[in-house]
């Protein structure tokens, strides 16, 4: 609710933060949003909601609670009740998906359609599945609620306006209501009485009325965005995907994330090597030539003029300094590739740790058991891993020796990376450790450290064999190796 | 030398090429994919194929696949295979297969012209051209490292410097001493590490390589 109406303001105060902006800090002649709201169109759109809402209200408190009543009773008479009940728990279901679009286009509101209805094969099925439609139960409840919601933005907004409208407009009507007796029952007064027997026919009551109503036509926005932002939380939880379908989608587009994340890192790294890095090669490989070229021009010219000669030496020396220049550009840009994508990740991680450990400073030995292969984003995260813990190894463990086992052990992979030195390695917030394990959780991964001071140190990263955890039914074809590690066309 | 290019960028393609030519060798066909190649040298086999290890359609290792289809079909043509990187296993397995020449460089090695051309001078002769890169990760993974540990760490620069490829009289000069102190260093060697010394150059590369592979 706090959030939703935080929301609310931020949202109401973004459409004259830009304003400000252009006008800079030095003009503050910007009016405060709360005095602006009711020129709005979203203020009429929502009045015209809230009135709306009361007959809706009506209309579907009274259609639940008759067809769940009736369709109850009929239970104990005859069998009809239960399909009843069913039929009309999937109409139900029906109006609160159409409530629900009307509602986001009307309000612009942005809440998700809930899982559409799987009814099992045959009449029974049918009827056990639309029975056990968790979303139907819930639109019914929401239009249980939605009556008391209805009247309240209903009462709400009418009073609201109508005070308004009347306080702002009284001095110039009133003398045309209709003719009444005052208390000694002689004058004939035109005016609204007060129940203490007042008038209100003063010019400071005029002017009283007049304040009222602007007070309540600048609240009544407000007061009913308030009771709006209620039945937006209440859409949202029984109109709106259930928190299980919800976090299905959530997995579903964060693995597509880590997938997308690791093909594009590939096409980076690909891009650097067959583009900058192959011209970088060629131009070193000229250089190189042109070196060659002119140290054999002046072997022949041996005995020509000294000032020729000394430009040929400059140039050598230009040549030469360029020539080194390009030849550390290809190694930069080569360390820079492989810590983008290791390219030998391509030929399976086995592979690739084989490599990684070949450079490491203390002697590793790597024991792998995968099959099946994980998907390229979980290798490549299983990479880095073993190559974060192998470099741990070599600053701080001093130990003599490491190992590294990889395998999967029913549907996950398990990176084990030991050594047998001082122990003491621990989870520190902002530690490498630490951001090891943030990396591992963009695909529900563990990471768990045992190291006792003294050691040894063992430290375990357990991933899912794909960043999905329940992956799509496509059917996987036995060259794989080539269809997900191809080129990205 | 009649030589064949597998490069697919078509800069580098050229430039090696254009190198080649220089230098005074024949460049026979120059080709862009692992299937072009082995149809190239089985329509015309060249005396070696320079060979990029990355080429379409997969841009993994096309390259290496080609050469090893080679090794076993043309075992005559020496191959020398390139890479932006240094990869154990690559390597490994090129040398497992001990036929003609064979090669395997970082591409960095290009822009040194006069040594390029050495490196491939030496391979189409049947030798062995191994960046040093290689040498360095083919001795850090060697599963006999304890044996290893009692080289002395000149004969360690020794032993790095003859998987290499190059000659006696090459490591003398690079390790600035002695043809004969390069012999006695290489004999010793070979007695810690329990190999008998044989009389050709390529025979003891492999002997010592095989050694490091474990």
């Amino acid at each position: 609710m706090l959030d939703t109406m935080n929301e609310m303001n931020d949202s109401a105060f973004a459409t004259t933060v830009p304003r400000a902006r252009r006008e800079g800090p030095a003009v503050a002649r910007r009016v405060p949003v709360f005095f602006t709201a009711l020129g709005g169109r979203r203020a009429w759109l929502e009045l015209a909601y809230a009135l709306v809402a009361l007959p809706v209200g009506i209309g579907g408190f009274v259609f639940t609670v008759v067809t769940v009543s009736v369709s109850g009773g009929m239970v104990a008479v005859a069998l009809v009740g239960i399909p009843t009940l069913a039929a009309t728990g999937l109409a139900s279901r029906w109006l609160g998906y159409h409530w629900r679009l009307a509602a986001n286009s009307w309000l612009g509101w942005a809440i998700d359609a809930p899982e559409p209805f799987r009814g099992d094969p045959g009449f029974l099925g049918w009827i056990r599945s639309c029975l056990a439609d968790g979303t139907a139960w819930r639109s019914r409840l929401y239009f249980v609620l939605k009556l008391p919601l209805g009247i309240a933005s209903f009462v709400t907004a009418t009073v609201l306006y109508a005070i308004g409208a009347w306080g702002l407009t009284y001095w110039f009507w009133y003398r045309w209501l209709p003719c009444r007796a005052d208390s000694e029952g002689v004058h004939c007064q035109r005016n609204t009485g007060l129940w203490n027997g007042a008038h209100l026919d003063s010019v400071p009551t005029m002017l009283l009325l007049v304040l009222i109503g602007i007070v309540a036509l600048l609240i009544a926005p407000w007061a009913v965005r308030a009771i709006l932002a209620l039945d937006r939380l209440a859409m949202q939880a029984l109109l709106g995907p259930s928190s299980a379908s919800r976090v299905a989608e959530l997995e579903h587009s964060r693995a597509h994330a880590v997938d997308d994340a690791a093909a594009t890192l590939r096409r980076i790294e690909r891009d650097l090597h067959d583009g900058t890095q192959a011209r970088l090669v060629a131009l070193a490989m000229n250089i190189g030539l042109a070196k060659e070229k002119i140290a054999e021009g002046t072997a022949e010219s041996a005995g020509s003029t000294g000032s020729d000669d000394a430009a040929r030496t400059d140039a050598l020396t230009l040549l030469d300094r360029a020539h080194a220049t390009a030849k550390d550009a290809i190694a930069e840009v080569r360390d820079l590739a492989r810590g983008i994508h290791p390219p030998v990740l391509d030929a399976g991680l086995d592979v690739a740790l084989g490599t990684l450990a070949a450079h490491s400073a203390v002697p590793v030995r790597v024991h792998t058991a995968i099959d099946p292969r994980p998907t390229p984003s979980i290798e490549t995260i299983a990479y880095f891993c073993a190559a974060e813990l192998m470099t741990n190894i070599a600053k701080h463990s001093h130990a003599g020796h490491g190992t590294v086992d990889v395998r999967t052990v029913g549907d996950r992979l398990r990176l084990q990376v030991a050594d047998d030195g001082v122990g003491g390695a621990s989870m520190r917030a902002g530690g490498g450790l630490a951001g090891l394990r943030e990396r591992i959780r963009t695909v529900d991964g563990r990471l768990t450290v045992d190291s006792p001071p003294g050691g040894p140190t063992t430290i375990t990263v357990e991933l899912p064999l794909a960043a999905e955890s329940t992956p799509r039914q496509d059917p996987q074809p036995a060259d794989r190796g080539s269809v997900d590690r191809g080129p990205v066309a | 030398m009649r030589i064949m290019i597998a490069e697919d960028s078509a800069i580098l393609r050229d430039g090696l090429a254009y190198l080649l030519a220089d230098r005074g060798h024949t460049v026979t066909a120059a080709v862009a994919t692992g299937d072009e190649l082995r149809a190239a040298v089985a329509a015309d086999p060249p005396d070696i194929c320079v060979i990029d290890i990355r080429m379409p359609p997969t841009f993994t290792d096309e390259g290496l696949r080609a050469a090893l289809a080679l090794q076993r079909s043309h075992p005559a043509v020496a191959l020398l295979v390139f890479s932006q990187y240094v990869e154990t296993r690559y390597a490994t397995e090129l040398l497992a297969n001990p036929g003609g020449g064979v090669g395997y460089l970082l591409k960095d090695r290009v822009a040194d012209v006069r040594e390029f051309v050495e490196a491939l001078e030496r391979v189409a002769g049947g030798g062995t051209a191994l960046d040093p890169e290689v040498v360095t990760q083919l001795l850090g993974a060697s599963r006999r490292r304890d044996e290893l540990a009692m080289l002395t760490p000149r004969e360690t620069e020794v032993l790095a410097a003859l998987a290499e490829g190059l000659s006696n009289a090459g490591i003398a000069a690079q390790l600035v001493v002695t043809e004969r102190a390069v012999e006695k260093h290489i004999a010793n060697i070979f007695a810690k590490l329990g190999l008998a010394a044989s009389e050709t150059e390529n025979r003891r590369v492999m002997a010592a390589l095989r050694y490091l592979q474990g």
